[in-house]
């Protein structure tokens, strides 16, 4: 079977090794025995068909390189909404996350208009949020681990990824639920690969694309070895991290 | 004014009999007097360097070669680069009546630091070596530390830029009197930029598709805004060639320096250095007689014996990837014989805590895909997050070991007799827990 995943903008949009998240889902599903077909999305060029897309995916970008980004992808917002309502994974990375929102306005006080997807908003200021994350999803039982590196306050998320956060920066503060998540749509702007960092969230990914599809997702094999001793890891120091608060 | 430089100078001489740091001082010489820097009289040069990469190489280069013209130098070895640290050193240097002794104040700045550091001065040359992704744990990303640098350039300060370098060139739009260093083609040249990411695709001013006509490495080279033309500026101080098999950097006004340590890494930590002295009145021949018998001394590289093998470890900071590339680039230029690769990631940080590893992704790790390598070793704490990210490499699984202490790498290091030469590439964090070991051997 041949999946096709949409990279919105990856040289706009390709802070904290973000790209990595495709390429560990790529090769979870290419471990089962199926072929990827990864198609770039450029600014400016010809609007695609996503409607017969697996799997779309924008990472992290500063956030002027967001504007950049935000500009060229309102084109989209009626095949990303039309794809959501279809129940088409997703993951929006870092400041992704905040292209589905309502709006963003930048330090300066600016409102940009963003998808509206969802109806939160982000309100980016001179303060930036660094520190790593620890925190528990609805999803499965494993601890999610990762690393927040944002300026913004997200406010009016009313189904978050992230449904509590024991050390680190959430939404709308320290220790609030952090990300997005609604149907099969996946944000959150924990920065960087966190589809490898946290392999259980790979395999829920991985499971629902498989599913779409009427296929059943193996269970990850010798490829993922790495992956799962450097969560636990990562895991055990942010567990020990926490409590030490 | 007078009570703080005693204070200052009294607290100097207790902290260096106690072998206490140098901010101290300084921060209560502030208490006392916030505004003692505009009120003392300082050097008629005052020189700050900062950026990502290359402060620290930089700033000892300037001293050696403003200290050969005969000039007297003030400035921070010990690299306390913030505002308290700088009080402390000008204030240690200042007659009770507040005139600072010396020819020339010399500053390494931290880039997130820099507005508050020159808030009651600023330099009359400011030296910004470039912006890359480094520390992101702290610094947030590139144009986060643009926008951090920008409030400390004051409109009379004279800016000296790598013409190379997209984005911290522009802090050279729309000012006067800037100088440019900048890398000619060379053979060593690219066509298109290189690296797993590419930070030169969008313009840093518009986020138009910007074109290359040459690349030295990553996406520095000359590069070209198809959509607002913003451009690599031509250097005042240009390298027109550079040969980094004979260790021969040619300077533009017939001046040709002998590399020390034959990296590109090297070549524009000494464009800067060259850059600054020669713009302060420094002939061109004192400057090219200091920067070629230069030899770094911060240790970034250190030669030693383990067992059958010779090694050679280079300093990467962790956390940064264009250090990490040009070290691995190194490797794979370098490695005539087949050598085996020690890279180490135990504590991301020496200084905080965090256990993040997104910037291994930043890494092109693939240039160590060649068949000189013949092994390489992944060790420490992350040695798990290492390998997973060198699965996504083409180099072969039989050439990695994975090792979850340093002591056992250095254990199965121990055990070969092959002799072949080591490289291994790490951080400050980690460089000695390597080095300290009883059977490393350190050279001179």
């Amino acid at each position: 079977m041949e999946f096709r995943f949409v990279h919105f903008y990856p040289d706009l949009m390709n802070l904290y090794g973000s790209y990595a998240n495709l390429s560990v889902l790529g090769r979870r599903l290419e471990a089962a025995g199926h072929t990827v077909r990864v198609d770039r999305v450029e600014p400016g060029a010809p609007a695609g068909e996503l409607s017969d897309a697996d799997f779309l995916f924008m990472g992290a970008g500063t956030e002027r390189r967001q504007k950049a980004a935000l500009a060229d992808f309102l084109r989209y917002g009626d095949q990303v909404r039309a794809a959501a309502e279809d129940g088409m994974p997703m993951l929006f990375a870092g400041t992704a996350m905040e292209l589905l929102g309502a709006s963003i306005t930048d330090a300066d006080g600016t409102v940009f208009p963003a998808l509206g997807l969802a109806a939160f908003t982000s309100v980016q200021g001179r303060t930036r949020f660094v520190e790593d994350v620890y925190g528990g999803t609805d999803l499965f039982p494993e601890p999610v681990v990762g690393f927040m590196n944002k300026c913004s306050r997200i406010e009016g998320v009313e189904t978050p990824l992230l449904t509590q956060v024991m050390m680190g920066w959430g939404n709308t503060g320290e220790r609030t639920p952090e990300g997005f998540h609604c149907g099969n749509v996946f944000a959150s702007e924990l920065t960087g690969p966190l589809l490898v960092k946290n392999p259980r969230l790979l395999d829920e990914v991985a499971g629902i694309l498989c599913r779409r599809r009427g296929l059943s997702l193996s269970p990850a094999g010798e490829e993922s070895r790495w992956a799962a001793a450097g969560y636990a890891v990562t895991a055990e120091q942010l567990r020990l991290r926490s409590e030490k608060r | 004014m007078f009570l703080a430089i005693v204070v200052c100078k009294l607290l100097r001489v207790i902290g260096k009999l106690v072998g206490k740091g140098s901010s101290l001082p300084g921060q209560f010489a502030l208490k006392l007097c916030p505004d003692v820097l505009a009120r003392v009289r300082l050097p008629r040069h005052i020189i700050a360097v900062t950026g990502s990469n290359g402060k620290t190489s930089t700033v000892e280069m300037i001293a050696a070669i403003l200290r050969a013209d005969g000039r007297t130098v003030i400035y921070n070895a010990e690299g306390s680069n913030q505002i308290e640290g700088v009080t402390t050193l000008v204030l240690a240097n200042a007659s009770l009546t507040g005139r600072v002794r010396g020819d020339v104040l010399l500053i390494e700045s931290d880039e997130r630091y820099a507005a508050r550091t020159f808030r009651f001065f600023h330099p009359t040359q400011f030296v910004i070596t470039n912006l890359y992704r480094d520390q992101l744990t702290r610094n947030g990303h590139p144009e986060w530390v643009y926008d951090a640098i920008l409030p400390a350039l004051h409109p009379d300060t004279q800016l000296i830029l790598n013409a190379d370098d997209p984005l911290s060139s522009c802090f050279g739009r729309d000012r006067e009197h800037v100088v440019w260093f900048g890398l000619d083609r060379w053979t060593g040249s690219s066509d298109v930029p290189g690296g797993i990411y590419h930070d030169g695709a969008c313009c840093p001013v518009c986020h138009g598709p910007m074109v290359y006509d040459y690349v030295h490495y990553n996406h520095i080279g000359a590069y070209r805004c198809t959509v607002c033309g913003h451009h690599r500026p031509q250097p005042d101080f240009a390298a027109a060639d550079l040969d980094l098999e004979r260790g021969v950097l040619t300077l533009g006004e017939g001046v040709t320096i002998q590399l020390a340590f034959r990296s590109i890494y090297n070549v524009y930590n000494i464009l800067a250095a060259y850059a600054v002295c020669r713009t302060c009145g420094v002939p061109a021949d004192t400057a090219a007689g200091v920067i070629s018998s230069y030899v770094l001394k911060n240790g970034r590289m250190q030669t030693f014996t383990l067992g059958s093998h010779h090694g050679t470890l280079l300093t990467s900071k962790h956390e940064n990837s264009i250090a990490y590339d040009t070290n691995l680039r190194y490797i794979r230029q370098q490695a005539e014989t087949p050598c085996v690769v020690l890279v180490i990631v135990d504590a991301v940080s020496r200084k905080y805590f965090t256990s993040e590893t997104s910037w291994l992704w930043d890494i092109d790790f693939d240039q160590l895909n060649c068949p000189q390598v013949r092994q390489v070793i992944l060790a420490g704490r992350y040695c798990n997050d290492l390998a997973e990210r060198f699965s996504f490499t083409g180099l072969p699984a039989e050439k990695l070991q994975v090792c979850s202490s340093i002591r056992e790498a250095c254990g199965l290091l121990l055990a070969e007799r092959g002799g072949e030469d080591l490289y291994v590439v790490t951080c400050f964090s980690d460089r000695d827990k390597l080095l300290d070991l009883p059977d490393v051997k350190k050279e001179g």
